[in-house]
């Protein structure tokens, strides 16, 4: 049995998330936008995963690394989904510069 | 401090550094790299975890299709690969709401132990029993949802569409 830090991985994945929303705020092409977003969701899987191994209890554990793997899938389907609209919006205007693309304003 | 904790120290510094690459290099093809290296990172991390089936996963669904994804979302939607972002300038507004949340959540960090907790080891045979098993409807809806989404996104991309 190894010992590691649960503080040091909460801290990790804290910062990742930070990274990842400075991203989101920041960048304004759709694919950097989408890799933004996909490290603040991969800051979230990686939670599940710690608190899993540091579980005192075996079924909770199995949840965090089953939540995990579900998670895992939702994103590789939320790229698909992403790609398809930065492909959709490449189409219709040329670009794929999130700030030009205000055609449901109001 | 033991060899694992090395280790960790290590490959956090690594997903810190490779994922502010990602978002700051302004050759998008480099941002790809970047986020590839941090993919494989983070399978190591799980691996440090002991959850070796998540991090074949990771390996599997992020630093493969994920990565080549994006390749393929850079490659069709520029006449060279190899061209540059324009700047964009960054405020000091979103800098600072990342780091209020991340020095938000740093403030609960007081409540968890920091020194070295010993972890637990699921065999990927225990992970899979359970997960096809007690909860195998809600893996096969997770699949449908999949398909949808996947239906949904060739009928976004389909020609002829305008």
């Amino acid at each position: 049995m190894t010992g590691l830090p649960l503080a040091g991985f909460l801290a990790l994945s804290s910062a990742l998330l930070g990274v990842g929303l400075f991203g989101i705020l920041t960048r304004r092409n759709f694919v950097l936008l989408l890799i933004a977003i996909e490290i603040a969701m991969n800051a979230a899987i990686l939670n599940f995963v710690y608190f899993a191994a540091f579980a005192p209890v075996a079924p909770l554990g199995l949840t965090g690394q089953e939540i995990a793997v579900v998670l895992v899938g939702f994103a590789a389907t939320e790229v698909a989904v992403g790609l398809a609209i930065v492909l959709a919006l490449h189409r219709l205007r040329g670009s794929i510069n999130v700030a030009e693309a205000t055609d449901l304003n109001g | 401090m033991s060899l694992a904790e090395v280790a960790f120290l290590l490959l956090a510094a690594i997903a810190l550094v490779t994922a502010a690459a990602a978002l700051l290099v302004r050759e998008l093809v480099h941002t790809i790299l970047w986020i590839g290296i941090f993919f494989v990172d983070l399978a190591a991390i799980y691996f440090l975890l002991e959850a070796p089936f998540l991090g074949v996963l990771q390996l599997g669904v992020y630093a493969g299709a994920v990565t080549v994804l994006l390749l393929f979302g850079i490659m069709v939607t520029r006449k060279r690969i190899f061209s540059r972002e324009a700047a964009t300038g960054i405020g000091p507004a979103p800098l600072a709401l990342a780091a209020l949340t991340v020095v938000f959540l740093a403030t609960a960090l007081g409540e968890f132990p920091s020194g070295s907790t010993s972890i637990r080891a699921y065999p990927p045979t225990a992970l899979s029993t359970d997960l096809f098993g007690a909860h195998g409807p809600w893996l096969l809806l997770l699949g449908v949802i999949m398909l949808a989404s996947v239906s949904g996104a060739i009928w976004l991309v389909r020609e002829g569409r305008e």
